[in-house]
């Protein structure tokens, strides 16, 4: 508008004067003046509110504005670009909302399922992604049964569409309907398999377009994977059920072998179909292999392969089959695949190449592994097979350097499970053969590879199931030498674990579990397995081993492995008990390692002596932290455990009182006991030393005149040190009181028993009071109090306490003239040391010759 | 309701002792028992017989037989291997018992033979129990695992050709020793129950041969016992608790730190090592380390009745049903009847198979002695058939007889009318005489 204005102006300008008019040749002429002007101008017609706009308010809307109505309708537009907008304006309106798919999804499948077999490829690719990436995903936790069935049938029209492209996008479809809905391929199976068989003998056009190929056999895969196996059913009967009601209804499933007879019809036409197929490949591979052709060759193999698994699991449930179909079957196998076998190429080819070689050789093994549990094949076939895979187990452990070694892992893993059949049903050099490259295999893969994982599965089954109950026939020596050596291996596996692969260790240590049920571990593992708990390295410093970082259930199969060794050695239960030492360990583990290692020993197992050894080590050298609980705070309690190590200390003593004549029992542990608690152990140990002692003891006591006079000094610190860790206070509340107790029990017991030790343990008092002692052994098994007034006081508190106790009073009457005299020694003192005593000392002497002349009061009474 | 008693027996010797359930009285104490745990069983409820503890190098073992009557040990045997778990089927006619090397070994009770001696575990077998239609025979062994061996099979020389393996199923998921079985009603679609020193009970399906509930406990479990109901489960523990697992019981409304743990009965100070369970008085029975058997009233958790049985460990209790011999009534009638008979018990058990006996097959013979007693009469032996058979022969058959009393009732009633008959005429005639007289002597007055 503004440059028609700029340019009427400039022409009024120039032709004012002069009228000059110039006129182009080929040039019209301007129309005469009187002409009408025919124009029609309009402009847009803007309705500023109109009712189908109102209704978008609300609605969920696409980036362009569009409901999900409107994007329905241009689906089924003529025109391919509007219909592919709309499936592209569908996918980002359940971007955004995703509530739309599962209120429209019937609505949604209904129209979009007449795009499947479109006539434009684009149409249908976005139609592939909207369904796989968006709508599918969407409603999958909802029932998906009715959404899926309602495109099948319009997938199955697809498929036997005229335009081949339209057919082979349709395989694609089913591919994806079967992904999200599996139970949908047994519903349609007779259909599908039909459908399979067409599409692949119609061969003239795969060689063109080996991509569209490889999604139809992808696709065969998955349903054929669907098919019941062997190897399905064992894992089945391997899950723990954790049903809430014992004997339960029980949804059937369908196992009836039966059930499949339209299958196998079916899948017999179809498997020589595939093997043509492959054939049809087979120019390909002599001179060079592509990725599409490999990938197809790779499905038809695997599809084979589920075939024949399907067969066998067949015939295993004694499905009546007629044979001679059965015979035409395996020989099609027989002569037109595996007779190629092993495919080479022609000449040397990269690496990547080669791997493919090898990957393909060994899916036909798979295919003749399972083929032979159910023909007996020729003999020369058989051996080329057999090189084959000692060949890869041999050459793969060789090999680590080059490249693949991921993608030949995996596919090694496959072969592994193999082994232990072949094992045991090849004759002569072979066994040890296989044996060999086994165990070679086992020894170079890395710990946590998935090889190692097969391999342990193998060797379960190798030396467990072989050597069953009614098979013990001769093992050749060779084979026997091979297991020793892969028994070996485990507990070093073990401790390369670590604790980085709790799932890998856990599977070594059921294997551990079941080698020892049927005794077939060896002591002299034992060594090997004490570093998995702990080594003692040099200077007391213990390196503990992956045990104490695994999870419980691990370390629980563990020490059940222990149970199993015919004779455990004193060196594994030293490092076992430092892992029951370390704090780190939980005290549940700690109980169940002392509960299997006391059956271990009923089982006749552990010696007695190294078992008593071992429950002493626990009872004196377990730290109680905080080791003074007096005065407790709330915060001390949750961090402490001491009450842990008060029902350690039970357990022990219940371990000692169980192993068999206590007497006997108590002359071997009495040394033991006393050695121990001269040592001066905290509190708590000497504690749970006494309480051992007096749990085998009986009255009157069996101790020796010689422990006697040990334990005198050793008590009579202990009871001093309890008097001064455990405060009396004004307000005694029951805690204190129950603690007290707790400690002090043991001795009044034992005094009970030995009147002769009272004796003894009030002279070591008097003399201690007396300053006489100091030289005295005695002084040094003080631990806390220091000072003599603390410890007259603790004497004094000692006494009272004693005299409280209603079966020490009696015998406290008894002895009358020793506490005169340690109630005259420490007046004595207060009088003698008077000058250089400090004041409140010499308060508290006061006070402790107060409460002992109560004391001593109501003994004369 | 029939009388039972309690029999029980301890791994140190102290005897079985035998108590009335109900009085609580004391009978005989069967003197020199030192019995494992499962190593006493009665035999048909006719006679005890118990395998016996031994010295680590015994090279055999020792079962041992008890008469009701007597005290005394009437039958020692010697096997070949030191045996631990010994059961008998319901009759008395087999006994099985588990050796320390795994095997084991099959004995028919009448005749002493070894009939069997089969390989079934790794290690020694711990417990063995019959299920309640004698078909099945489960062990339970040291190294973990459980195994059912149906009898059909073990004695079935062409099928066990076949088989690559004898047992029906074998569970392997116990890592430890398993200490204790129990089985379900049912045959062969029974449920057990093993528990074992991993500290679990395990619930299996006898027919699809499944673990249908594993229940882990706060001890080790020692012994179990069912419900009759199948309700619940006793679990003894280490703890000196008595566990109730749940098995149909819903063990959702209890807010316990267990699965599946319903609650526990406890005043033991020690472990708890045998339980029984006496429908018949519906009371619990608990053995202790302590050597007192407990009884309890599962419903209110308490406990009833105390027996001091030894100062060792209770290894063994059962209950039986009081047998005939035990009945202070007929006791003499019994000992002279033994006495009489001469064999009241049979032969010990042999050492080994004797194949020389395998081609005679004999009919299974039940036990002598069972005329006795009128609630075995339903199983009467083919010699005591074949007897009455003959007796019948001899004096005519039972419906002959019946006609012969028919015929003798008949004349007793005849004769019965005729005597009323006379009694009629007689009581006639005396009224007339005494009128007679009567009318006589007012004649006499009047004249």
């Amino acid at each position: 508008m503004a440059k028609t204005k700029g340019s009427s102006k400039k022409q009024q300008n120039r032709g004012i004067d002069f009228k000059k008019i110039k006129r182009k040749i080929g040039r019209k002429l301007p129309p005469p003046k009187n002409t009408t002007n025919t124009e029609i101008k309009s402009k847009a017609i803007v309705l500023p509110e109109q009712s189908v706009v109102s209704e978008k308010a609300g609605l969920a809307l696409s980036k362009k504005g569009l409901t999900l109505k409107e994007l329905l309708q241009h689906t089924s537009h003529h025109n391919a670009k509007v219909r592919k907008d709309a499936l592209m304006g569908m996918k980002d309106l359940f971007l955004k909302h995703p509530e739309e798919i599962k209120l429209h999804r019937y609505a949604v499948i209904e129209k979009l399922r007449e795009r499947i077999s479109d006539d434009d490829k684009t149409v249908r690719e976005n139609l592939y992604q909207l369904l796989k990436s968006v709508i599918l995903p969407g409603c999958k936790e909802d029932n998906q049964g009715p959404v899926i069935s309602l495109m099948m049938a319009y997938i199955f029209n697809a498929m036997t569409h005229l335009a081949i492209d339209i057919r082979l996008m349709a395989f694609k479809f089913f591919d994806l309907a079967v992904e999200y809905h599996p139970p949908l391929f047994f519903s349609y199976a007779e259909k599908i398999l039909q459908n399979y068989e067409d599409i692949l003998q119609k061969n003239q056009f795969y060689l063109e377009d080996r991509g569209k190929l490889k999604n139809v056999l992808a696709g065969l895969v998955r349903c054929l994977l669907l098919l019941p196996s062997s190897k399905e059913v064992n894992l089945l009967a391997k899950n723990v059920p954790e049903q809430k009601i014992l004997q339960a209804f029980e949804h059937d499933v369908p196992t009836v072998f039966a059930e499949y007879s339209v299958i196998i019809k079916k899948l017999k036409n179809l498997v020589p179909v595939l093997v043509n197929c492959f054939q049809d490949f087979l120019p390909v591979i002599h001179d060079s292999l592509d990725a599409q052709s490999f990938d197809c060759m790779l499905n038809i193999l695997r599809s084979l392969d589920h075939a024949v698994t399907f067969f066998i699991h067949g015939v295993q449930q004694g499905h009546p089959e007629p044979p001679p179909v059965d015979q035409s079957f395996s020989s099609v196998l027989l002569k037109k695949l595996l007779v190629v076998f092993p495919l080479s190429p022609m000449h040397h080819l990269s690496e990547k190449d080669d791997d493919r070689y090898v990957i393909l050789n060994i899916a036909i093994t798979e295919i003749f592994m399972h083929l032979s549990e159910w023909i007996c094949p020729p003999a020369v076939l058989f051996e080329k097979f057999l090189t084959f895979v000692e060949y890869v187990l041999v050459e793969k452990s060789c090999s680590n350097v080059r490249s693949g070694k991921a993608v030949r892992e995996k596919q090694i893993s496959t072969l592994i499970p193999f082994i232990p059949k072949l094992v045991s049903r090849v004759i002569g050099n072979w066994k040890n053969r296989l044996l060999q490259a086994f165990t070679k295999t086992f020894q170079d893969c890395s710990p946590e590879s998935s090889v190692k994982l097969a391999c342990l599965a193998a060797i379960e089954e190798i030396i467990i199931s072989q050597e069953d109950l009614l098979c013990t026939d001769v093992n050749d020596s060779g084979q026997f030498d091979y297991k020793i050596t892969l028994v070996r291996e485990l507990p070093k596996l073990l401790v390369l674990l670590g604790n980085r692969h709790p799932s890998s260790s856990k599977v070594v240590l059921h294997l551990l579990l079941r080698l020892g049920q049927r005794s077939l571990l060896y002591d002299d593992m034992q060594g090997l397995l004490k570093e998995f708990y702990s080594t003692d390295q040099d200077k007391g410093n213990i390196c503990y081993g992956p045990f104490l970082r695994l999870a419980r259930d691990s370390q629980e199969l563990s020490i059940c492995c222990l149970y199993y060794l015919s004779q455990l050695d004193s060196t594994l239960l030293k490092s076992i008990a430092s892992c029951c030492l370390c704090q780190e360990l939980d005290p549940f583990m700690l109980f169940r390692i002392i509960e299997v290692l006391h059956s271990t020993y009923k089982a006749g197992h552990i010696q007695i002596s190294d078992h008593i050894n071992f429950l002493i080590t626990l009872a004196s050298r377990y730290k109680v932290c905080p080791e003074n609980i007096f005065p407790a705070t709330d915060r001390d309690k949750k961090t402490s455990n001491h009450a842990t190590f008060k029902s350690l200390t039970s357990v022990v003593c219940s371990c000692l009182s169980q192993m068999g004549d206590n007497s006997l029992v108590f002359v071997i542990l009495e040394k033991v006991i006393l050695e121990q608690i001269s040592l001066k152990p905290p509190l708590d140990n000497s504690c749970a030393m006494l309480r051992i002692l007096i749990a085998l003891d009986s009255k009157p006591t069996r101790l020796s005149e010689q422990s006697i006079c040990t334990l005198s000094n050793v008590l009579s610190a202990y009871l001093i040190d309890v008097a001064h860790c455990v405060p009396e206070y004004n307000d005694e509340s029951t805690i204190h009181e129950q603690t007290r107790r707790y400690y002090l029990l043991p001795s009044f017991i034992l005094f009970d028993r030995s009147y002769k030790l009272l004796n003894l343990v009030l002279n070591v008092m008097g003399s201690l009071i007396n300053g006489r002692s100091s030289s005295l052994l005695s002084g040094d098994h003080i631990r806390y109090a220091k000072g003599h007034s603390s410890i007259i006081n603790a004497i004094v508190s000692v006494l009272l306490w004693m005299q409280r106790d209603a079966k020490v009073q009696q015998i406290l009457y008894l002895y009358k003239e020793e506490i005169d005299h340690i109630s005259r020694s420490i007046c004595s003192l207060q009088s003698s040391e008077e000058i250089n005593v400090p004041i409140e000392e010499r308060h508290i002497i006061k006070c402790a010759i107060d409460r002992l002349k109560t004391l001593t009061s109501s003994l004369y009474q | 309701m029939e009388e039972e008693i309690v029999i029980a027996s301890s791994s140190i010797d102290g005897g079985i002792g035998c108590w009335d359930l109900q009085t609580g009285t004391e009978n005989l104490r069967y003197k020199s028992c030192a019995s494992p745990p499962h190593g006493l069983t009665s035999v048909g409820r006719r006679f005890l017989a118990s395998s016996q503890l031994q010295d680590a190098k015994a090279a055999s073992g020792a079962i041992l037989y008890w008469s009701w009557s007597r005290p005394q040990v009437e039958v020692k045997c010697f096997p070949e291997e030191p045996i631990k778990p010994l059961v008998a089927n319901s009759e008395g006619t087999y006994l099985v018992g588990g050796g320390l090397s795994g095997n084991i070994y099959f004995w028919e009770v009448a005749t002493g033979r070894l009939l069997k001696k089969w390989r079934a575990h790794y290690r020694a077998v711990t417990c063995l129990v019959f299920t309640d239609d004698d078909s099945l025979l489960v062990s339970g062994s040291e190294d973990g695992s459980v195994r059912v061996w149906p009898l059909l099979m073990i004695f079935d020389d062409h099928q066990m050709e076949q088989a690559s393996q004898l047992y029906e199923h074998s569970f392997q998921e116990h890592t430890l020793r398993v200490t204790d079985i129990v089985t379900g009603y049912g045959g062969g679609n029974a449920i057990i129950i093993s528990a074992s020193e991993d500290r679990t009970c395990k619930v299996w399906s006898l027919s699809k041969g499944i673990l249908l509930r594993n229940i882990v406990f706060p001890s080790i479990i020692d012994s179990i016992t069912l419900d009759p109901g199948e309700h619940v489960f006793y679990a003894g523990g280490r703890d000196g608790k008595i566990h109730i697992g749940a098995l149909s019981a819903d063990s959702s409304s209890i807010k316990s730190h267990w699965l599946h743990i319903i609650g526990s009965l406890s005043s033991h100070s020690k472990t708890v090592t045998c339980l029984a369970y006496s429908t018949n008085g519906n009371v619990l029975l608990s053995g202790s380390e302590d050597g007192m058997i407990r009884v309890w009233d599962p419903k209110t958790h308490n406990m009833v009745r105390v027996f001091r049985h030894a100062k060792g460990p209770v290894s063994n209790i059962h209950v039986l049903k009081r047998p005939a011999y035990l009945n202070p009534r007929m006791l003499s009638n019994v000992q002279v009847s033994s006495r009489r008979h001469g064999l009241s018990l049979p032969p010990p058990l042999s050492k080994y198979i004797n194949t020389m006996d395998e081609k005679v097959v004999g009919a299974v013979v039940n036990l002598q002695a069972t005329c006795n007693n009128p609630l075995d009469a339903s199983c009467t032996s083919s010699q005591v058939i074949s007897c009455q058979i003959k007796e019948l022969q001899q004096q005519g058959s039972a419906a002959a007889a019946e006609m012969e009393v028919e015929k003798l009732k008949l004349d007793s009633t005849q004769a019965m009318q005729m005597l009323q008959r006379w009694k009629k005429m007689y009581d006639n005639l005396h009224e007339f005489c005494v009128d007679e007289l009567l009318e006589g002597d007012h004649v006499k007055s009047a004249n």
